[in-house]
């Protein structure tokens, strides 16, 4: 699809869901407040843990703070693109409302993705992004040009992987037609990304590097920022990035073919 | 009423069987909060121990709050929530039967099973691995059933009673998330009520949180020395108990009374 | 005997927050809510005797299904008087459950991922029917609404027509007296309309059931009900027989030809031909509709068989539809 006609298209969501958004004021203070909470509880959280200990994973305090935000700011995105859009994608299937989708002249994957924009949850990747920042200043690190390029294309990459996660979990609503809440599994999982990939045992720490490569959306962005990581290294973040998309993509395409082949 | 009650139990294990990946998936969610909070102490206690927790008794702890979390957790708010927004309570309030009925025989039939499922992957995983099992102690495991059933009530009744909000307000679940929020704390989700500052833990004792979950995780893993102490437990619980059933009958009656005058 | 349902001055006036569209129009709603008043319902009096069938007519938002909420008590009126079968239903409880029955067009009590059976089996558990009786009235409903082996399929793999068969079914097992049915044709293709418009009939007379429907499908309403209630912008504007609301409503009558025959000249005739006769409501060869005055009816069919070619002609009332669209729009005055 033309880059001009996707603008256009994201434009039409964006209008449409600001006038929606706007309607619910609570929804506004909702979302703020709700942030603002769970950012207080995963400090709390952390505090609570460097009451009994000094260093997790070798990061210290603040370094981990910093790893809190840029996992904050990915929530955000999560919370503001993806969940609203795939998130509604199993029930569709279920119900057969999908054949609507299907049938509009727009690639049915980034059509799901982002028809539905939760924008308030923007407010989440802005306080994130502030925390990140406050927590570098506590740590009296500026992170120089080639760290905040680096940071620059790791969280991009890390945007990627989670939509890519994403994207493979919500497929898996074509294969088993009950999984409405997968969405639940990822948050669960996602919750590993809290802390640094090198806090966990061995096992725990393959299954988040390989498997569900959650460390590479947290750790590698917020390593990068302090560095903590070579600069170069991003390029094998965008790599992975590449990688995590392809493969999801292969898999929607898999999953459509066999709706289509099933539905009556 | 036995045989409503048999019947509605009867209901919710068949639409549960339906549901099986999703169940399988909320199991899944149950499993790896505990597991991640597993994870990040069994690394900061390394070979030592953390406020009289080492390795071990970390594990043990647990597990157990997988399995009991698992027998006291309620969902109803969110059920409610839905259904009051969606119109599904107006066929629910012509019939001859109280709701909260339905929401008692649905917990019992998903915590029937899911408990199970837990209740084995202990099993096999204490076959394999000394550090989770626990002695036999059959008089403990007793009056933990007890104190886990008067949890299980009492949390089910909170949730009723948050869900019951939905009538005054679309904001409810974010009241439901700020509880759930809380009890992480709290209620010894994170970490045993033991390593929380001590003002903390004894805001907990002092409030419905440890009854919640705290207490009866301590009652299986032996953190709780003395009858007296065993019996003040089970008396907060009690006293818990009767105060949230009393907030449901008022939520209830006042909630039904609006429902009455603005609809669904 | 007394009315088995009764309003008197029912009202119910609901406050909707007020919202300009637009953008500026929503950050405005969200600082500064205002509120209006919807008076949904306002002085609505009837009553029902036992055994009746009542259809509640009107647009979308007229305020039937809000009245039916009342009359089953899931709202309570803002001003008025409301009894079903001597019980306020607001207050009624299980005794005043038991004894009604509601089915909403558009929400289903069918558990969706289970077979409808489960659903009666729960129903009869619900609402304690006796075992006998409950295999002697689903037999004798699955029979009325020809339902055959439908019931060991999951709901969710069911037509809209079976599942609100289904839903009637698991509705009536505890045999109520009274049926509130809201919207319950919504969505359905003719023929499940027309079963379920059968099936109520029968039902009707085999127990004697009260039935009140709400309903904006005009079929509904000329095949089911005796009795008409409409309702518009929360008013009731009629209450009584439908051909009464016809004859009062409808100042004219159609003329329907068929063209041809006879003479054999019967394309000769054009539209303006016919406009001398009266209104050309529709004109393609050989069908044909005029409207006349009513009372000009007969005379000018007399003409028209006399002058024009002829094969058919049968006089009838304007649709039902524009009746009724005529009544909402004029209000129902006396006929002069």
């Amino acid at each position: 699809m033309r880059a001009p006609r996707w603008l256009g298209l994201l434009g039409a969501f964006l209008r449409l869901n600001i006038a929606e958004e706007l309607q619910y004021r609570a929804n506004f203070v909702a979302s703020v407040l709700g942030t603002l909470f769970s950012m207080a509880t995963a400090l709390l959280t952390l505090a609570l843990f460097f009451h009994h200990t000094t260093t997790l994973g070798g990061w210290d305090y603040w370094e981990i703070v910093v790893l809190l935000g840029v996992f904050n700011a990915l929530t955000g995105v999560i919370e503001a693109v993806l969940r609203p859009g795939i998130g509604q994608l199993a029930g569709e299937v279920r119900s057969g409302e999908l054949d609507l989708v299907l049938v509009k002249p727009v690639d049915a994957q980034g059509f799901v993705s982002f028809r539905r924009l939760d924008i308030w949850r923007i407010t989440d990747v802005v306080l994130g992004l502030a925390l990140a920042g406050y927590a570098l200043f506590r740590l009296g690190h500026t992170p120089s040009l080639p760290q905040l390029a680096a940071f620059g294309v790791t969280l991009a990459a890390a945007a990627v992987v989670v939509y890519a996660i994403w994207v493979v979990l919500m497929s898996l609503a074509f294969w088993f037609v009950s999984v409405e809440n997968i969405a639940v599994l990822f948050d669960a999982v996602y919750e590993g990304a809290r802390y640094p990939v090198s806090a966990y045992p061995g096992a725990l720490r393959f299954v988040f590097v390989y498997l569900i490569p959650i460390a590479w959306t947290t750790t590698i962005p917020a390593s990068a920022l302090t560095g903590r990581l070579r600069p170069e290294l991003a390029l094998v973040a965008a790599l992975v990035a590449g990688l995590a998309f392809a493969f999801a993509r292969a898999l929607w395409r898999a999953a459509l073919k066999r709706y289509a082949g099933a539905s009556g | 009423m036995i045989e409503r009650y048999a019947a509605l139990i009867r209901n919710a294990w068949l639409v549960d069987l339906q549901y099986r990946a999703s169940i399988v998936l909320w199991l899944l969610w149950g499993v790896t909060e505990p597991a991640i909070a597993l994870g990040i102490w069994w690394a900061i206690a390394g070979d030592g121990s953390v406020a009289g927790y080492a390795r071990a008794d970390f594990a043990r702890y647990f597990f157990a709050v997988m399995l009991i979390n698992q027998l006291t957790i309620a969902w109803d708010s969110w059920y409610l929530d839905r259904w009051i927004r969606e119109g599904d309570l107006n066929y629910r309030l012509a019939r001859p039967l109280h709701p909260a009925h339905e929401a008692v025989a649905e917990n019992i039939a998903y915590k029937a099973r899911t408990a199970s499922v837990i209740l084995v992957v202990w099993l096999l995983v204490a076959a394999a691995w000394p550090a989770v099992r626990l002695p036999f102690e059959p008089g403990r495991w007793a009056i933990t059933a007890v104190a886990v059933l008067l949890a299980a009530a009492m949390r089910f009744f909170i949730s009723f009673t948050t869900g019951l909000l939905a009538f005054w307000t679309t904001r409810a679940t974010s009241i439901m998330e700020l509880h759930a929020g809380v009890s992480l704390f709290l209620a010894g989700r994170i970490a045993p009520l033991a390593l929380l500052p001590p003002a903390v833990a004894g805001v907990a004792g002092v409030l419905w949180f440890r009854s919640m979950l705290a207490f009866p995780v301590d009652l299986l893993t032996g953190a709780v020395h003395g009858t007296d102490a065993v019996l003040r437990g089970l008396a907060a619980q009690l006293v818990w108990l009767g105060v949230w059933i009393a907030a449901f009958r008022l939520a209830w009656s006042r909630g039904i009374r609006r429902y009455g005058a603005v609809g669904g | 005997m007394p009315a088995l349902v009764t309003a008197e001055q029912l009202s119910k006036t609901f406050q909707v927050k007020v919202r300009d569209p637009g953008l500026r129009g929503a950050l405005r709603a969200l600082f500064r809510p205002r509120y209006r008043d919807v008076h949904a319902v306002r002085d609505v009096t009837f009553r029902i005797e036992p055994g009746e069938i009542v259809a509640f007519l009107g647009p979308n938002g007229a305020g039937k299904t809000t009245t039916l909420k009342m009359l089953t008590g899931l709202l309570y009126p803002t001003s008025g008087r409301v009894e079903v079968a001597g019980f306020v239903p607001w207050t009624g409880g299980p005794p005043f459950k038991r004894r009604i029955a509601l089915v909403l067009g558009n929400r289903q009590q069918l558990v969706w991922d289970l077979p409808p059976e489960e659903t009666f089996l729960l129903n009869r558990a619900i609402y304690d029917i006796p075992e006998a009786d409950y295999r002697e009235r689903l037999a004798e409903l699955v029979a009325l609404l020809e339902l055959g082996d439908v019931l060991q399929k999951p709901v969710r793999q069911l037509s809209l027509g079976e599942r609100m068969k289904c839903e009637l079914v698991a509705s009536l097992l505890h045999r109520p007296p009274l049926l509130f049915l809201d919207e319950p044709t919504l969505g359905l293709d003719v023929t499940a309309q027309e079963a379920i418009r059968r099936f109520l009939i029968e039902y009707r007379e085999r127990h004697g059931a009260t039935v009140l429907l709400t309903s904006h499908y005009m079929q509904d309403v000329t095949a089911l009900a005796s009795r008409v209630l409409m309702i518009n912008r929360g008013r009731l504007l009629y209450d009584g027989a439908l051909e009464a609301l016809v004859a009062r409503i409808a100042r004219t009558k159609r003329i329907e030809l068929v063209l041809g025959g006879g003479g054999g000249d019967g394309n000769q005739v054009t539209a303006e031909t016919l406009a001398a006769f009266g209104e050309v409501k529709s004109f393609r060869f050989p069908n044909a509709v005029l409207e006349v005055r009513r009372e000009d009816a007969p005379a000018t069919s007399a003409r028209l068989l006399a002058a024009l070619p002829v094969a058919d002609l049968s006089i009838e009332d304007p649709p039902i539809e524009e009746v009724i669209r005529l009544a909402f729009a004029r209000g129902v005055e006396e006929d002069e």
